[in-house]
C-alpha cells in the first residue's frame, strides 16, 4: 500500500531566515554545522503504545490512516464564547478561550481540537462518555438520511 | 512548560482548594516537575478499612493525560483486598486499558476509596504469591484479567 501517513519536512521559515545573513560578520561565529534532526512523528496505533512509522506493522498503519480520515470527518469550530456550552477542556483542564479552535464529538462534547485528536489518534471513544465514536458517526449519518 | 506539567499544576490547586474526603496530597513528597505524587488516603467511614491509612504513589510520564498514571500502594500498610497485590499493585481497568484523560488524580484516588469501600472481605488477590514474584516493578507491564467487578 502507499504510504499516506505524514513525513517530517523542513521548516521553510527558518530556512529563508539563514539564506538573509550574508553579509560576511557572522560567518566568522559559524562553528561547525550543528548536527542534522529530523523530529520523527510519533504514532500511537493504542493507547500506552508509541511507534514510529517504521514500526508499524502493515495493519497498524491502516489502521491509522483510515482513523486519520474518520477524524476529518468530525466538525470542527471556533470558541465564540457563548458562556452556555462547556467552559473547559478536559482534557488538559483548560478553559476555553475566544477563538479557540475546538472540535464537537457526536456525543455532543467538546474539546480543543488539538487535545482531542490526540486523543483520537489513540483510542476511538469520548474521554467524557467513553462513547466509541464510530458508531455515534453511524447514527447520525442514519438518522440524517 | 510542558502540557503535562500545567495539567497537573491545575490538578493539584483543584485537590489543595478542594480536597476530598479522605483523599490528601502529601505536598512535601512532590518533585519538582510534579511527575510523581504522594497522596494519603483514608478508610471511608462504615467499611472495613474505616480509620486506616493508605500511601499511594503516582507516577506521571511525559504524555500524561494521554497515558494512564503508574498508581501502586506504598507504605508499611498495603490494604488486604481482593484486588491489591501485597507489593501494592492494584488491578484495577481504569488505570490501564479503560484510562480516559477526562480521568484525574482525583478521580483515580475516589475510584479507589470506592473499591475499598465496597470490599466485603479482606483477603489477597488468589494468585497473589504468584504474581509478586514474577511481576514487573511497573504495574502498567502486566496484563491484567479484569474478571470481577463486584468489590
Amino acid at each position: 500500500m502507499g504510504n499516506c501517513l505524514n513525513t517530517p519536512t523542513a521548516d521553510d521559515i527558518s530556512l529563508l531566515r539563514g539564506s538573509d545573513s550574508q553579509d560576511g560578520s557572522e560567518t566568522a561565529n559559524l562553528g561547525p554545522p550543528p548536527p542534522y534532526q529530523e523530529s520523527v512523528p510519533i504514532y500511537h496505533p493504542s493507547p500506552n503504545v508509541s511507534r514510529t512509522v517504521t514500526q508499524l506493522t502493515e495493519e497498524e498503519q491502516i489502521k491509522i490512516a483510515k482513523r486519520l480520515g474518520l477524524i476529518q470527518h468530525l466538525p470542527t469550530g471556533v470558541h465564540d464564547g457563548c458562556c452556555k456550552k462547556t467552559k473547559e477542556c478536559v482534557i488538559c483542564m483548560g478553559e476555553f478561550i475566544l477563538g479557540d479552535r475546538l472540535r464537537y464529538l457526536p456525543c455532543m462534547h467538546s474539546f480543543h481540537k488539538d487535545c482531542i485528536d490526540d486523543w483520537l489518534m489513540r483510542s476511538f471513544t469520548c474521554p467524557s462518555c467513553m462513547e466509541p465514536v464510530d458508531a455515534a458517526l453511524l447514527t447520525t449519518y442514519e438518522t440524517n438520511n | 512548560m510542558a502540557s503535562m506539567e500545567k495539567r497537573l499544576q491545575k490538578e493539584l490547586q483543584a485537590l489543595q482548594r478542594d480536597p476530598p474526603v479522605g483523599v490528601k496530597v502529601d505536598t512535601d513528597k512532590l518533585t519538582s516537575n510534579l511527575s510523581e505524587w504522594t497522596v494519603n488516603l483514608t478508610g471511608a467511614p462504615g467499611t472495613l478499612y474505616e480509620g486506616e491509612n493508605f500511601v499511594l504513589h503516582f507516577k506521571f510520564g511525559s504524555r500524561y493525560p494521554f497515558d494512564s498514571p503508574q498508581v501502586i500502594f506504598g507504605g508499611a500498610n498495603i490494604p488486604v483486598h481482593p484486588h491489591v497485590y501485597s507489593n501494592g499493585h492494584i488491578c484495577l481497568s481504569i488505570l490501564t486499558e479503560d484510562w480516559s484523560p477526562a480521568l484525574s488524580v482525583q478521580s483515580v484516588c475516589l475510584s479507589i476509596v470506592s473499591m475499598l469501600s465496597s470490599c466485603k472481605e479482606k483477603k489477597r488477590p488468589p494468585d497473589n504469591a504468584i504474581y509478586v514474584k514474577t511481576c514487573s516493578k511497573n504495574p502498567k507491564k502486566t496484563r491484567w484479567w479484569y474478571h470481577d467487578d463486584q468489590v
